[in-house]
C-alpha cells in the first residue's frame, strides 16, 4: 500500500468522522468571527528577522562595552592581538547564533529551532577556543579569583536579558522556554564580552570556568524563567 | 469585494490592514481546516471547538507576526499546535487534581464508518502524538513537507522520517485488518 493510498483512506475516514460537516464548520466560524471582528485594528507586520538579529547583537555589544568602560579595560590591554581576534570572533559567532534563535522565537513558523545539541556544542566550542587562546591550568585561587567575575558577568547579564525580553515581546512567542534559553545565552555572552574587556586574569582555567560559566548560568536562568512563565500561562 | 479564488496569504495581508471582509473570508476558509486538525487530535476531541476559539484569539493577537505573502498555513498551524499543547498541559494538570471514581463512565460511541473500512480513530490512535500531527497536516490538511516542517519548527528530513514511520505503522494496521476479513 503506497503513502498516497494510505492518504486517500485517511481522507475518506476523516470525511466520515466529521458528522456535523459544514454546519458545524459554519457555526464555529461564526463564533470565531464574532470574537475577532470587534477588535479589528490595522497592524504593522514585524520588521525583518535580520534587523532584529542586528539590533540584538548591537544591544549586547553596547552593554558589554558600556559596562567595561565603567569598570576599566584592563583585560583588553592584557590580551595579545591574536587572543583578541580568537576570543572576540568566537563571542561574535555565539552572539549571532543566540540572536538568530531569539528572532526565530519571536515569530511562529519562522524556521527550525536550535536543537539541544547546538546549545551543548556552542559553549563547548567557546571553551575550546579559550583553551586554544590561553594557557595556565593551575587551580590555586581558582574560586577566590573567579566568584567576583561570575557575579560581575551575571550582574550585567540580568539587565541585558531583561532588555532582550522586552524586545522579544514585540513578537508572539510560542515556545517560552526556548526563547528564555536563547535570551539568557545572548545576555550571558554580553557578560562574557564585558569580562574579556575588563578582567586581566588570562589563566585558561579561570576564563573557561568563570567567564564561560556566565553564559551557561545565564542561559539556564533564562530557560527556567521561560518555563515558569509558560506554567503560569497554562495555569491561568 | 472578496474573490473566492483569492489566496489565503492575500486575505491575511488584508486582515492585517483591518479589512473586515477579508477577515470574515479568512475565518470561513481556515476554520474547517483548523477544526479537522483539532478533532483529529484524539486527546482533545471533546474540546475541539474551545480550542478553535482559543486559537483564533491567539491568531488575532499574533497577526502582526505574519510576514505578508509567506505561506499562511504553517504559521496558522504552528499557533494551533501550541494552543493544543497548552490545553493538553492544562487538562493533565486538572486531571491530576481530580478525585478518582470507582466506576468509570461509559465512553462515548466512537464515530465509525462502514464495517469493512477502518475508522479514523483506530488509524490515528495507533500513532504517537508527533507522528499523528505530521500525518494529519500532510494527509488531512494537505500541506507539503516543507510547510509541515515550518509549522512544527523542525527540518523537512525529520518530517519525512516521522511520516515514513507513521506509514509503516498504518500499513501494518491496514494489512492486519485485510487479513482478518
Amino acid at each position: 500500500m503506497t503513502p498516497d493510498e494510505i492518504g486517500r483512506l485517511m481522507a475518506q475516514a476523516a470525511h466520515r468522522a466529521f458528522t456535523d460537516g459544514e454546519a458545524g464548520d459554519r457555526a464555529a466560524a461564526a463564533r470565531a468571527e464574532a470574537a475577532i471582528l470587534h477588535d479589528l485594528r490595522p497592524v504593522r507586520p514585524l520588521a525583518p528577522d535580520s534587523l532584529y538579529t542586528l539590533i540584538l547583537v548591537l544591544l549586547c555589544a553596547a552593554a558589554a562595552v558600556d559596562a567595561a568602560s565603567v569598570l576599566g579595560m584592563a583585560g583588553l590591554r592584557a590580551l595579545s592581538p591574536a587572543q583578541c581576534v580568537l576570543v572576540f570572533s568566537a563571542l561574535l559567532a555565539g552572539a549571532c547564533l543566540a540572536a538568530v534563535a531569539c528572532t526565530r522565537a519571536m515569530r511562529p513558523a519562522s524556521g527550525k529551532n536550535l536543537g539541544p545539541l547546538a546549545w551543548i556544542l556552542a559553549p563547548s566550542l567557546l571553551a575550546a577556543v579559550v583553551a586554544l587562546a590561553f594557557e595556565g591550568y593551575g587551580t590555586g585561587g581558582l574560586v577566590n579569583e573567579g566568584v567576583p567575575c561570575l557575579k560581575a558577568g551575571l550582574c550585567l547579564a540580568l539587565p541585558t536579558g531583561l532588555a532582550i525580553s522586552l524586545l522579544l515581546r514585540r513578537g508572539f512567542i510560542l515556545n517560552r522556554s526556548a526563547a528564555g534559553l536563547a535570551a539568557g545565552a545572548l545576555a550571558g555572552i554580553a557578560g562574557v564580552a564585558m569580562l574579556e574587556l575588563h578582567c586581566p586574569n588570562l589563566k585558561a582555567i579561570h576564563v573557561m570556568v568563570w567567564h564561560v560559566g556566565v553564559v551557561i548560568a545565564s542561559g539556564g536562568i533564562g530557560f527556567f524563567l521561560g518555563l515558569a512563565s509558560r506554567s503560569r500561562l497554562v495555569a491561568r | 469585494m472578496i474573490d473566492s479564488a483569492e489566496s489565503l496569504e492575500s486575505l491575511m495581508a488584508r486582515y492585517q490592514q483591518a479589512d473586515e471582509g477579508a477577515a470574515s473570508a479568512l475565518v470561513g476558509r481556515v476554520t474547517p481546516l483548523l477544526r479537522r486538525y483539532f478533532l483529529l487530535q484524539a486527546s482533545n476531541r471533546t474540546h475541539a471547538d474551545d480550542l478553535l476559539q482559543d486559537t483564533w484569539m491567539r491568531l488575532h493577537r499574533a497577526r502582526h507576526t505574519y510576514r505578508p505573502y509567506e505561506p499562511l498555513l504553517p504559521w496558522v498551524l504552528a499557533i494551533a499546535r501550541y494552543a493544543s499543547l497548552d490545553n493538553y498541559r492544562k487538562a493533565s494538570r486538572r486531571e491530576s487534581h481530580e478525585r478518582q471514581v470507582d466506576v468509570l463512565p461509559d465512553p462515548p460511541n466512537p464515530v465509525t464508518g462502514p464495517a469493512d473500512s477502518p475508522d479514523i480513530d483506530t488509524l490515528l490512535s495507533a500513532l504517537p502524538q508527533r507522528q499523528r500531527e505530521v500525518i494529519v497536516m500532510l494527509k488531512i490538511s494537505g500541506m507539503s513537507i516543507d510547510e509541515v516542517a515550518r509549522a512544527t519548527s523542525s527540518s523537512p528530513g525529520s518530517v519525512k522520517q516521522k511520516a515514513h514511520r507513521a506509514y509503516q505503522k498504518l500499513r501494518e494496521i491496514l494489512s492486519a485488518k485485510e487479513s482478518t476479513k
